[in-house]
């Protein structure tokens, strides 16, 4: 005789239930009159509805307020019912010159390594190629929500960029990785420098014409938790599973845990490490050196850079860097291909400057919060590479249009933002969300104020002196660690960027900036900004979820400001379970 | 020849409509999210790997000269 179970029963039982439920309304006519009531709604709607108005949506995209973007999700998976219809031009040019336009590249961009056909080994060995980067655009989607014209084309242009040079460089790892070629040094493992993703790809400009520089984990960690945040996590588990406790900077424990889990390419006969941005991160380097197990040169810069002798410090220690590589490789510095690099890196900063005098000063900056602050961090740490220039030549035109033809690029901005400290990996893309949702407008943020230097190439005294300095104002450095004189620079920085905001990150397991959070707090009062802080564990969503960040935000916006939201459907959605 | 640019118009024709489809409706997405991650997860996690606690922290070879190290050193 079968067993009795209970649940099955009352999973019987509820069904009978319902079914003479459904019996009942369809004798007493219930069901009729809800089915007459539906359609004459929808003949109502429809004799309503006014079609000059459903035409101007179909070609231009709804007006701001009655977009309802948050009810094109998937449940909490961040997918898209459908993508959104943003007027016929805008919409084709998402699909052509934004969607099809980088699948087509992303395929050229591959063919373009040394050996393409390492990609498919690549995505097969590593966990952070095959679960993340494959889904890139979506990473594009959610930058770009709601956005129209020349900001949608300017921020697009700025991911491309991106996306082309984290493919150079996993290529290039894949291409030297001795993993994937059998144990075998070949010609790209012996020609690879490898080195942490703080020390800048500009200290290896004089070896560029013979060797290529990849930071180890760029790729593998720090690009991966914008793409796909779920990645990182397995790296920072792995990490607290050799017995590291859960409260250090997470970001340290990630890059730490790709070796414990030996996740990482073998691709380089040496290793440049750096203690930037903090204590956590010399650690990272002691355990980098026991994992790797090779020739490695820790190249550490001092946080109070204030002081000339520390400043002499880090430029010996460049050269000390410079002398490793040299004994390493047998291949001397080259101060001709240098200067060369640090001048095409000049012109990028001095096209930053540009950028920001136009954000700073008008209406008509095409630019959104997180393409602006992703695209200047990985440039200036990667250093000078022709993509970059590529992409600063297409927003210099549209930057340019935007300014001569007055257009206002983001029309329903209510408040100017600057947001200050790092920021949370797995959700840089909340200004986008913040924009549309309240007219929160991030024009600025702290990660793209850093390595504002010009590097002079008269002489090499000089160029020395202007890269140390370079490096000292490096992420999460100078403003978050380098003392609170840099730390304060913040309120130059609203008044110069004009902004009425500040959007103030409070990364929980960063030491440095905790121990700063009250002197800030009062700051704030004496000086009456409007101040909201965001809470968060840089790669790790797991402790401050975004919807926990979404929720602070509309709570200081509705509680203090007292405003409403211009897309309500944005106010509370689930989205924990998406990339 | 006529007839040859006409299917192959044609063939263009479906394609780009099918492309479009699959950008709208965020097949790409779907696709990766719900066929493609599941799979390379369980993948990865069943991978073998080498662990690398094992890694000897001994005879670590000075980068620098015993000389430069002693000159270098603070007190």
């Amino acid at each position: 005789m079968k067993k009795f179970n209970l649940r099955g029963f009352l999973d019987q039982f509820s069904a009978v239930q319902i079914g003479k439920k459904v019996v009942r309304d369809a004798n007493d006519g219930t069901i009729h009159n809800k089915r007459m009531d539906m359609r004459n709604d929808i003949q109502e709607r429809r004799e309503n509805r006014d079609w000059n108005k459903v035409w101007n949506d179909f070609l231009y995209g709804k007006p701001h307020e009655e977009r309802r973007l948050g009810d094109l999700y998937l449940g909490n998976t961040g997918l898209y019912k459908h993508r959104e219809w943003r007027g016929v031009k805008d919409t084709f040019y998402y699909f052509h010159m934004i969607w099809m336009y980088n699948y087509v590249h992303m395929v050229m961009d591959i063919l373009k390594g040394d050996e393409p056909l390492t990609f498919f080994k690549g995505v097969w060995r590593y966990r952070w190629m095959g679960q993340t980067y494959l889904s890139v655009m979506h990473w594009f989607d959610r930058g770009m929500e709601g956005l129209r014209g020349e900001a949608l084309k300017a921020s697009a242009w700025h991911y491309r960029g991106m996306v082309s040079e984290t493919i150079r460089q996993f290529m290039r790892m894949f291409s030297a990785d001795k993993k994937l070629h059998m144990g075998e040094e070949n010609q790209y493992w012996k020609k690879t420098i490898a080195h942490d993703e703080t020390v800048s790809g500009n200290i290896f400009y004089g070896w560029r014409d013979r060797f290529d520089d990849v930071a180890l984990q760029m790729i593998p960690y720090f690009v991966s938790c914008h793409v796909n945040n779920k990645t990182v996590l397995n790296y920072i588990d792995a990490m607290q599973s050799i017995g590291l406790p859960a409260d250090p900077c997470p970001m340290c424990q990630a890059e730490s845990g790709i070796f414990v889990l030996d996740d990482y390419p073998d691709y380089s006969p040496v290793m440049v490490t750096s203690n930037e941005a903090c204590d956590g991160s010399v650690a990272t380097s002691i355990i980098t050196d026991w994992f790797l197990d090779r020739p490695l040169f820790a190249m550490p810069q001092p946080m109070r850079f204030d002081d000339p002798l520390n400043h002499k410090h880090c430029m010996e220690e460049i050269e000390q860097c410079w002398k490793f590589i040299e004994k390493e490789t047998g291949e001397p510095f080259n101060w001709e291909e240098f200067k060369k690099h640090a001048e095409a890196q000049n012109e990028l900063t001095e096209f930053e400057r540009e950028k920001w005098d136009v954000a700073a000063n008008t209406p008509y900056y095409p630019i959104n919060g997180v393409a602006q602050a992703l695209y200047r961090i990985y440039y200036s740490q990667d250093g000078d590479r022709p993509i970059w220039h590529e992409v600063d030549s297409h927003v210099k035109k549209i930057l340019n249009k935007c300014v001569e033809n007055k257009i206002e690029t983001f029309p329903k901005t209510r408040h100017r933002a600057i947001a200050w400290s790092c920021a949370p990996l797995y959700y840089s893309n909340w200004c986008t969300w913040a924009y549309n949702c309240w007219g929160i407008n991030t024009i600025i943020n702290m990660d793209s104020l850093m390595f504002d230097k010009t590097i002079r190439t008269d002489t090499y005294e000089h160029a020395l002196d202007d890269l140390a300095r370079y490096n000292e104002l490096a992420p999460m450095r100078s403003m978050a660690v380098g003392g609170h004189e840099h730390i304060f620079q913040l309120w130059d920085y609203m008044e110069k960027f004009n902004c009425d905001m500040v959007i103030m990150y409070d990364q929980l397991q960063c030491k440095g900036m905790q121990g700063i959070k009250g002197m800030f707090e009062d700051e704030f009062r004496k000086r009456n900004i409007h101040a909201i802080w965001v809470p968060h564990a840089l790669p790790d969503k797991r402790t401050v979820s975004r919807k926990e960040i979404r929720s602070i935000i509309n709570d200081y916006m509705t509680t203090v400001m007292g405003e409403e939201p211009l897309d309500p459907t944005l106010v509370d959605f689930d989205d924990d379970a998406s990339w | 020849m006529k007839k040859f640019l006409g299917k192959l118009l044609l063939i263009a024709g479906i394609g780009y409509v099918v492309l479009f489809l699959v950008f709208y409706f965020d097949l790409d997405g779907k696709f990766l999210y719900y066929v493609w991650e599941p799979n390379a997860v369980a993948r990865y996690d069943k991978m073998k790997r080498k662990d690398n606690t094992l890694t000897p922290y001994t005879d670590k070879a000075n980068v620098m000269p015993d000389s430069e190290v002693k000159e270098r050193t603070v007190g």
